[in-house]
């Protein structure tokens, strides 16, 4: 070994140091362009949608009565229906997501393991658009003929079925809406739910065995309880997309504004009133109580994806 | 290393009587895909005692603590031939009941892996599965298991609380309590001791001994003076083979094999 060259050790920084602070800075402004636009759009539908919560204060919220007319904007309808649609997708597309997940992890025979994730991903891929149409097109007439009559039809009047089937039987309903969304957020939920179950450490999965469980029991017993606030925030993220989704909504909800009365009435999401009336809304109450309804669904959506956040981070604590 | 031919390894077995055989490997075969981990094994395992494996890393001595449970069954692509006889039955057969036989032939693994639940309920996990004991009988049999684990002084305040905020050491204490609750015939243990302190470790290996008045243990280490303390026989593996198997005490102090003799005096491996 020879001793170090005493130019070396005098040596010019390297060549790349002259672009570091344009590097730095551009990461920077790019960061704060992201910030400034959330923030602008937060203070735009503030100052926007301010003149329809000043008027109608907290009957904005507790109001079904939505008459461009007369210009009386009350949100309940919408902002129930972009609940219950959500929640019921959620509970459609919970269980299978759930088997779809448990299915490629546990039990799926390895030529399969790939067309099979491929499929998820696939329909991840489809643009709501697209599902829109199908709905409207094909599974809300389908869902008329060969669910919403035949079980109209059979209900006795007076009866709990009776008051959940009430309704005009041409498939356009909030249940038909809830169905499309749990197909729509249904990849997106098994894809997370996978991942996280991939997260169980091998040793902690084959204990479970070793213990003589079975592989629901491990599942329910082991590895569900070991990523469980992750599972959850998965959850949640799949509600926040339901919660946000237009295209497809708008075309099978039936867009009514009142409140609905069962499971096969036609409603409307925030979102699918926004993108029907909007072009139309002509007196400025009108725009502004757009507006206050993009507010609205920003917030809640907005704390549904926090609460997602926080929870996915948090399983590493435990 | 010389050619992987059969003829080129040494085999010495001492003679077991059948009576005492709780488990009776035979001409094991195991392939991980194409690769054949195992080779011909044959190994008794001796009824109420200690049978130690070693040999150096890749030798196949996990693959073979893996086979006696069949958890390699959870992974398409690895495969078992020959036959392990535990009381006289084949577990390879496909008509065995695969959860019914890890709940009676256990297993601790290599680092602690409790449960994401309380102390208590790890413990009751198996025995839950499996019986239906009433809350006092539960009481009791988690008491026993933790006692015998000689962790219940340490854990008897705090039963409730998560399994997972006890020390490395602890952990594989309760995963030895939760692996003995269930009472099965063999326990067996995939280098137990390798992530535990001195002094834990110590600990496990009182357990392990005071455990062989009432179980079957296969214990896989890679510490000879482990196998030497806790052990009654001792089997040495060698690139998937099984070269000597003997009584601990004759397999160090005379082994016959010379790859057994390197390997124990630290030649190699």
């Amino acid at each position: 070994m020879t001793a170090i060259d005493p130019a070396l050790s005098r040596r010019a920084p390297p060549k790349g140091a002259a672009l570091d602070p344009v590097f730095r800075y551009a990461c920077f402004a790019a960061a704060t362009a992201l910030l400034a636009s959330l923030t602008g759009i937060v203070i735009s539908l503030l100052i926007g949608g301010w003149p329809a919560l000043a008027k109608f204060g907290f009957h904005f919220f507790t109001s079904t009565e939505w008459n461009p007319v007369t210009e009386v904007f009350g949100a309940e309808g919408p902002i129930i229906g972009t609940l219950v649609s959500a929640i019921l997708a959620l509970v459609f597309s919970l269980p299978v997501a759930f088997g779809v997940a448990v299915f490629l992890v546990e039990f799926c025979p390895s030529p399969l393991r790939r067309p099979i994730g491929v499929a998820v991903e696939l329909l991840a891929g489809i643009p709501s658009i697209v599902y829109g149409m199908w709905g409207l097109f094909v599974f809300a007439p389908f869902f008329a003929m060969h669910v919403q009559l035949p079980l109209m039809t059979m209900a006795q009047p007076g009866s709990l079925l009776e008051k959940l089937t009430a309704g005009v039987p041409n498939g356009a309903n909030i249940f038909t809406a809830s169905v499309i969304l749990a197909i729509m957020i249904l990849p997106y939920m098994a894809a997370v739910l996978r991942e996280l179950l991939l997260t169980v450490p091998v040793q902690l999965r084959e204990s479970g065995y070793g213990m003589g469980s079975t592989p629901l029991e491990v599942i329910m017993s082991v590895s569900l309880p070991y990523v469980r606030r992750s599972a959850v925030g998965a959850v949640m993220l799949g509600l926040g997309r339901a919660l946000g989704e237009t295209m497809a909504v708008t075309f099978v909800i039936g867009n009514s504004h009142s409140l609905p009365k069962s499971l096969f009435d036609s409603g409307s999401t925030i979102a699918s009133t926004i993108a029907n009336e909007f072009n139309e809304a002509t007196g400025a109450m009108h725009t502004s109580a757009l507006i206050a309804l993009g507010l609205v669904l920003f917030l809640i959506t907005f704390v549904v994806l926090a609460m997602a956040r926080a929870l996915l981070g948090s399983d590493k604590q435990v | 290393m010389n050619a992987l031919n059969t003829d080129t390894f040494e085999h010495y077995a001492s003679e077991v009587p059948p009576e005492a055989i709780k488990l009776h490997v035979q001409n094991l075969d195991f392939f991980y895909g194409k690769n054949q981990a195992l080779h011909g094994v044959s190994l008794p395992v001796v009824n109420k005692g200690v049978t130690a494996m070693i040999g150096p890393s890749g030798c196949g001595k996990s693959t073979l603590l893996r086979v006696l449970n069949r958890i390699y069954g959870l992974y398409p692509g690895q495969k078992a031939k020959g036959m392990v006889m535990l009381d006289g039955e084949n577990i390879l057969d496909r008509k065995v009941d695969v959860a019914t036989l890890r709940s009676r032939v256990g297993m601790v693994f290599q680092k602690p892996t409790p449960f994401p639940m309380s102390i208590y309920d790890n413990v009751a996990f198996g025995v839950r599965l499996y019986e239906g004991l009433n809350r006092a009988e539960m009481d009791q049999r988690v008491e026993e298991s933790l006692r015998k684990a000689a962790l219940w002084d340490e854990v008897k305040d705090k039963l409730k609380s998560s399994g997972l905020g006890l020390s490395g050491g602890q952990q594989q204490r309760l995963c030895v309590a939760r692996g003995i609750a269930v009472k099965p015939e063999v326990l067996l243990l995939d280098e137990p001791a390798s992530a535990l302190d001195p002094l834990s470790t110590a600990k496990l290996e009182e357990t392990i001994v005071d455990l062989k008045k009432d179980y079957t243990i296969v214990i896989v280490t890679h510490n000879l003076q482990q196998a030497t303390r806790v052990s009654d026989n001792t089997a040495f593996m060698f690139l998937g083979r099984l070269i000597e198997f003997a009584p601990t005490a004759e397999l160090f102090s005379a082994p016959r094999a010379k790859r057994t003799a390197d390997y124990i005096g630290g030649r190699f491996g």
